[in-house]
């Protein structure tokens, strides 16, 4: 087909599609995303603030949390975020919810497949009625570990709901994707940047290295029982017994389905209102055997409450750096994005576990920062508006890993300078995780006299400097004396922290180049070209002077395997 | 992309130092590590095109997107 034929013009969005929530998104002509307010309708599989409130009506006949459920064998999955709603049940090997969706008397067996089509359905009519014009195409966010079944019945499901996915992008990526759009002035910034997204039932987080705008996944890690719903069960648990203190010979509102709902929605409530205040109200009217309930609860003490729930968020995220092989020095950014994110003291809590030079985006912890729960949406539409207009088979190959799986520098590039007090210092060019073909310039000063001036590229790589505080003298007969009375005395005496940094060490010389007769005050223009055989192209020229040295290192001799 | 500005001085050739068009290739980069580009953003197609994959045809884009 030619361009000039053109395709069919597709209206795109995008939707991030969670067990808990969905939102859709577009971009408009100027190319910012934009949330559509949700209107959830009425129907019988439900996700969002809507689904929550029937679960309270009607909690046989709701079917929630169920996306992980697609395109899985009945046999491999966990029912257990269902058990205040409809059942997963087997059908022909895939999943299935008995529902009560008709008039008849009868229920209807409904495959998650179906309650997909009607979900997507859903969003992608009052996307249309938003835009005035119909929607047919979108790009989906889904977790990094989203089989390719899962996908392709998700794919399925869509078309049967009258959407093209166009692409499935990563939830955490989008979120990268969504910030670095608003920000294009550092969206091409190299830096470490770990993304977790944090919902309601599961949580995911991601190591990228972002190199020229370009993004390459490190590590990855997954947590399917952490989420906000942990989170509401701690303020389940301290409500409910709050409750029976208060009623010594009520029942336990957690023993009873529907009470044990009303708690539920009244404890995600709780919870987000203490997002933003310091205190909140449970009032539950009616909530077993007519008996109403009311309970104030501050921000202190949820925070205490649940401190091992937070305390496993900012785990989550360590595993993460550390499946990365990475120190947390090295992290420059932590985007929190999915709705638990809004919780003020994950984002707190990461702050103080990473240093302070890696900062920590989330509402609480910057002001600038996008509602989380928007994120995903946000980047998906973004996405979207970038690939609306390709042909099919363009975007098919361009996320072919013909094109996408390339070679990663696994050290940095870099130059060798004097530092004030005449040290050889590591300046690098090109960080490491970089992938190949790239090509940088650097201007570097020439010494003040000017002159003859060495140039010599090397490897390096990054090295946390630990100082420890001075010891403090002790006479050596004391020393032994305490080591054997005393044992745990030593560390608590030296309160003192140590002082932990980055510092670059030089690797191997790759290459030397002399610039003859620099001027007084002038500058050397480097330039680096690592090729996909990793051969690289060296172009050394004194600032506005003429002529210049050009050289060529070739290749390694074999070329690792990936480690990912 | 722009060219970095580094403020540290480069050294002072050492005395005596020679080679043939000033230049001398020592050692070689290291082997690489195969990874995956995430196919995202406005900066991943500019790469894809490089590939000739993707033709320019689409007109909004948050920045310039060659580099
Ligand atoms: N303001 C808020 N403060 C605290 N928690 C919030 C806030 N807003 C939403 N949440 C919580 O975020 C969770 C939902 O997050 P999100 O919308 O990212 O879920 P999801 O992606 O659909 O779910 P999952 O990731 O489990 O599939 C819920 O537990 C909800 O209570
Ligand atoms: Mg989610």
């Amino acid at each position: 087909m030619s361009e000039e034929e053109g395709i069919p013009s597709r209206t795109a969005i995008g939707i991030s599609f969670g067990n808990s929530y969905s939102s859709i998104a577009y971009t408009t002509g100027e190319g910012k995303a934009e949330v559509i307010a949700n209107e959830e309708g009425e129907g019988e599989e439900f996700n969002g603030t809507q689904a929550k409130a029937q679960l309270v009506r009607n909690p046989k006949n709701t079917v929630a949390y169920f996306r992980d459920f697609l395109g899985k064998d009945f046999k491999s999955i966990d029912p257990t975020p269902c058990h205040a709603s409809a059942h997963p049940i087997e059908h022909s090997s895939t999943v299935a919810f008995s529902i009560h969706d008709t008039d008849s008397e009868s229920p209807s067996t409904v495959t998650v497949a179906q309650i997909t089509t009607r979900h997507l359905k859903r969003l992608a009519s009052s996307a249309s009625d938003f835009l005035g014009k119909p929607v047919t195409a979108a790009v989906i966010t889904l977790p990094t570990d989203f089989s390719d079944a899962q996908k392709s019945a998700l794919s399925d499901a869509a078309k049967e709901a009258g959407v093209e996915v166009l692409q499935f992008i990563h939830e955490p990526v989008a979120a990268l994707l969504a910030y670095d759009a608003r920000n294009p002035e550092t969206a091409t910034k190299d830096r470490i940047v770990v993304i977790a997204d944090l919902g309601g039932i599961r949580s995911d987080v991601v190591v990228v290295a972002s190199r020229g705008g370009m993004y390459s996944v490190l590590a990855t890690a997954h947590d399917y029982d952490l989420g906000g719903s942990s989170l509401d069960e701690v303020l389940i648990e301290h409500a409910a017994k709050e409750f029976l203190k208060k009623n010594k010979s009520a029942k336990d509102p957690r023993e009873n389905e529907r009470s044990l709902a009303k708690l539920k929605l009244e404890a995600e409530a709780a919870k987000k209102a203490l997002s933003l205040g310091a205190s909140a109200n449970f009032s539950i009217e009616s909530l077993v055997d007519g008996i109403d309930f009311s309970l104030a609860i501050n921000r202190t003490r949820f925070e205490i409450l649940a401190s091992k729930v937070f305390a496993s968020f900012t785990r989550l995220v360590e595993s993460a750096v550390q499946k990365a092989d990475l120190d947390p020095l090295a992290i420059d950014e932590i985007i929190l994005s999915g709705g638990s994110s809004h919780t003020p003291k994950i984002a707190k809590g990461l702050q103080s576990h990473f240093p302070e030079s890696c900062a920590v985006i989330a509402p609480a912890t910057e002001s600038t920062a996008i509602n989380p729960s928007e994120l995903a949406a946000r980047g998906a539409a973004i996405q979207a508006s970038l690939i609306a207009e390709f042909e099919r088979e363009d975007i098919e190959q361009s996320t072919h890993p013909m094109v996408t799986v390339t070679p990663h520098l696994s050290s940095a590039i870099g130059v060798l300078c004097s530092s004030k007090s005449g040290e050889e210092v590591f300046q690098p060019l090109i960080e490491p995780e970089t992938p190949v073909p790239i090509r940088r310039t650097a201007q570097i000063p020439a010494p003040k006299e000017g002159g003859d001036v060495l140039v010599k590229l090397c490897e390096g790589v990054r090295e946390v400097k630990v100082t420890k505080p001075a010891p403090k003298s002790k006479t050596n007969g004391a020393t032994v004396a305490d080591a054997g009375s005393d044992s745990e005395d030593e560390g608590s005496d030296d309160e003192e922290e140590e002082t932990r940094e980055k510092v670059w060490k030089a690797g191997s010389v790759i290459a030397e180049a002399g610039v003859k007769g620099v001027k007084k005050g002038g500058k050397v223009e480097v330039q680096v070209n690592v090729s996909v055989d990793l051969s690289v192209t060296l172009v050394v020229r004194e600032v506005g002077g003429k002529g210049g040295v050009r050289g060529d290192i070739e290749k390694p001799e074999t070329v690792e395997n990936g480690r990912v | 992309m722009a060219a970095t500005q580094v403020s540290l001085p480069l050294p002072a050739l050492p005395e005596g130092w020679a080679a043939e068009k000033d230049f001398k290739a020592i050692g070689h980069l290291s082997s690489a590590t195969q990874r995956n580009i995430e196919p995202v953003g406005p900066y991943f197609l500019a790469h894809a095109r490089r590939f000739g994959i993707v033709k320019k045809r689409h007109k909004r884009t948050f920045s310039e997107d060659e580099r």
